[in-house]
């Protein structure tokens, strides 16, 4: 907009104003209107629907999913579309680039569309983007509402070579119970935040950590860590074993159940299938 | 009024008088209070333009029933959980209050986005309003945050997996996330002080930041005075009258008796030599 413009729009809203009416009673009225209706839906919804509470933290219930609040799925939905992590798609362009991107724009707005006309019919670029940053937005959250694959049940998974009572049958409880489902896909079950696991045995994995196992297991010494010691390494500290590496420590387990889960992964693909 | 201003005053419309006097001469409430309710707003405003308003009446309405959840709610990793369930199980109402903050929290995302829809339409973000959008995006953001810090709460199995699964992504960002999602995390991990530092947050960094966005977004509004939507009768009439006199004076140029085509040279040479 130019000087004239802006000149020629102060002049046009003064007169608007002066053949307009006082704020009060006028808009205070209508704003209230709205804000009851409002205010009724929202007590109307809370008696109709009432908020329930899932299975707490750390439970052995086996389903659940990890989801956001509803207004996350579109991020949500957005990582699983780059989840195939190439160098066109990579994850950071769903966690970082693409929201920064659409922060940046939305703040921006008005200086980057500065045209004086406001009549929307007049403004098909505006209305286009318009119409399809929000249907973008609504497909992105109705696919995470509907589509995502329920994360954990993955007790019921069974995996040939691993038999009831056996250290491996509690490392995959373990696994389970700990919400890793909730990052990492098991056959099929789990979130797609993490690498693949149902193959992660038949890697092999080596580090050097020269620093103390936060909670100490038998058997596992450092400071080199493979095999089973290092999956032990790994679950209490993922930045030890793998610099730079993504994912949360656990280090509340105990040494049984850290020995456990370490036998579980370190077969899964080879011996466990 | 009239008709009660004969006779004496009681003495208690005359202390009254004495105390908002007081106030008015050292403040200027009352002029600031008349100034802010019987500004002129252009005629015809449509009924979107109450979405502000529900938004904010939203933000309040998440205030109070906050304060009320806040008497209850134990920002401990052991505690949260059952204290959310007493909350929702034993407490008078608990349920009810519960259930308006959280329904209250979609209801706010929902208007602030139909708010903006509007904004974006009516095309308000347009000169002199350029900060009021910029005021408006941030409370956008804001208000996920909150949504973000809000859903741990509860400690359940979801919100909580969900919420390690956001810090994660906060600090894969690159250079400062890692430190961003320290500061979130109180650490390097999840760890017990995560949930208090998420429940101070929600309730006291972001509600704080809200209140003064929200106090600066709505001095801007009533400031620039609220937009009148761009195919209100009297602007289509102004324009209409504008386009008349235009040709009007168009006309009176032209020498008489000649076509207004070949007269009206401006445009159309221009045209022609620009374009080709
Ligand atoms: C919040 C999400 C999340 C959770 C929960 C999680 N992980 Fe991970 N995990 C990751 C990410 C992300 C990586 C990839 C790290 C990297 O290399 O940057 C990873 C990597 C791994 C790897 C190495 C895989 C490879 O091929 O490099 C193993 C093994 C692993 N996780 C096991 C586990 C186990 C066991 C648990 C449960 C105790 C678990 N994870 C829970 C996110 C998670
Ligand atoms: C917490 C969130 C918000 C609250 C409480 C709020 C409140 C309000 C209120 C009360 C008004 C007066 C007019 C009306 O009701 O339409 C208004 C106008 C406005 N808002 Fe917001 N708003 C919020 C978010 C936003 C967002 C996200 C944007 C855009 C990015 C925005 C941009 C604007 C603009 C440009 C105006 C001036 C419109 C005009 O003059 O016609 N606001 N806001």
């Amino acid at each position: 907009m130019n000087r004239q413009d802006q000149e020629a729009y102060k002049a046009d809203y003064a007169q608007a104003k002066k053949e307009g009416k006082p704020f009060f009673p006028y808009a205070i009225y209508k704003d209230h209107v709205v804000a009851v209706i409002v205010f009724a839906a929202i007590i109307g919804m809370s008696i109709w629907q009432r908020v329930g509470v899932g299975p707490p933290v750390y439970s052995a219930s086996s389903t659940f999913e990890p989801r956001p609040e509803w207004y996350f799925f579109f991020l949500f939905q957005m990582l699983k579309i780059f989840k195939n992590q190439n160098a066109f798609l990579p994850v950071i362009m769903a966690t970082f680039i693409v929201p920064n991107i659409l922060m940046v724009l939305l703040l921006a707005t008005p200086f980057i569309d500065r045209r004086a006309e406001r009549r929307i019919s007049k403004r098909p670029f505006a209305l286009s983007v318009g119409i399809l940053v929000f249907m973008g937005m609504a497909w992105l959250t109705y696919q995470g509402e509907t589509g995502a694959a329920p994360v954990g049940g993955g007790n019921a998974l069974t995996f040939t070579g691993i038999t009831p009572g056996s250290a491996a049958a509690a490392g995959q409880a373990v696994f389970m119970d700990n919400g890793c489902t909730s990052c990492h896909m098991v056959k099929g079950v789990g979130g797609q935040v993490g690498p693949n696991l149902t193959t992660v045995g038949t890697k092999t994995f080596s580090a050097t950590y020269s620093g103390k196992l936060p909670v100490p297991v038998p058997g596992v010494k450092g400071p080199t860590y493979t095999g089973t010691g290092w999956y032990v390494l790994h679950t209490q500290c993922p930045i030890c074993a793998k610099p730079g590496s993504g994912m949360p420590a656990f280090a509340s387990l105990t040494p049984t159940e850290y020995a456990n889960l370490a036998t579980f992964l370190n077969g899964l693909g080879t011996t466990y299938k | 009024m009239s008709t009660s201003n004969i006779g004496p005053k009681g003495p208690v419309t005359k202390t009254g008088e004495v105390v908002i006097d007081h106030v008015d001469h050292r403040t200027g409430a009352k002029t600031g209070i008349g100034w802010f309710l019987n500004r002129n707003i252009p005629g015809e405003t449509s009924w979107f333009q109450t979405l502000g308003f529900a938004a904010m009446a939203v933000f309040g309405l998440q205030a109070v029933t906050g304060i009320v959840l806040a008497m209850y709610y134990k920002p401990e990793p052991t505690q949260a959980y059952a204290s959310i369930q007493d909350i929702t199980n034993h407490v008078t109402w608990g349920w009810l209050v519960r259930g308006m903050h959280k329904w209250g929290a979609s209801a706010m995302i929902i208007l602030v986005f139909l708010h903006m829809a509007r904004v974006f339409i009516f095309g308000s973000y347009k000169y002199p309003r350029e900060l009021t959008w910029v005021t408006g995006a941030i409370l956008l953001i804001m208000v996920m945050f909150m949504g973000l810090t809000g859903y741990l709460l509860v400690w359940d199995q979801r919100a909580y997996w969900a919420t390690v699964v956001a810090m994660n992504i906060t600090a894969s960002a690159p250079v400062i996330g890692p430190y961003i999602a320290d500061v979130l995390r109180a650490g390097p991990t999840f760890n017990a002080h995560t949930l208090s530092r998420f429940y101070a947050i929600h309730m006291l960094v972001i509600p704080g930041g809200m209140a003064t966005f929200i106090g600066l977004h709505l001095f801007l509004v009533s400031k620039l005075g609220i937009s009148e939507p761009p195919w209100s009768k009297r602007a289509t009439r102004a324009r209409r009258a504008e386009e008349a006199a235009a040709r009007a004076a168009a006309r009176d140029r032209r020498p008489q008796g000649r076509r207004e085509v070949s007269v009206d040279p401006a445009p159309q040479t221009l045209n022609v030599e620009a374009g080709q």
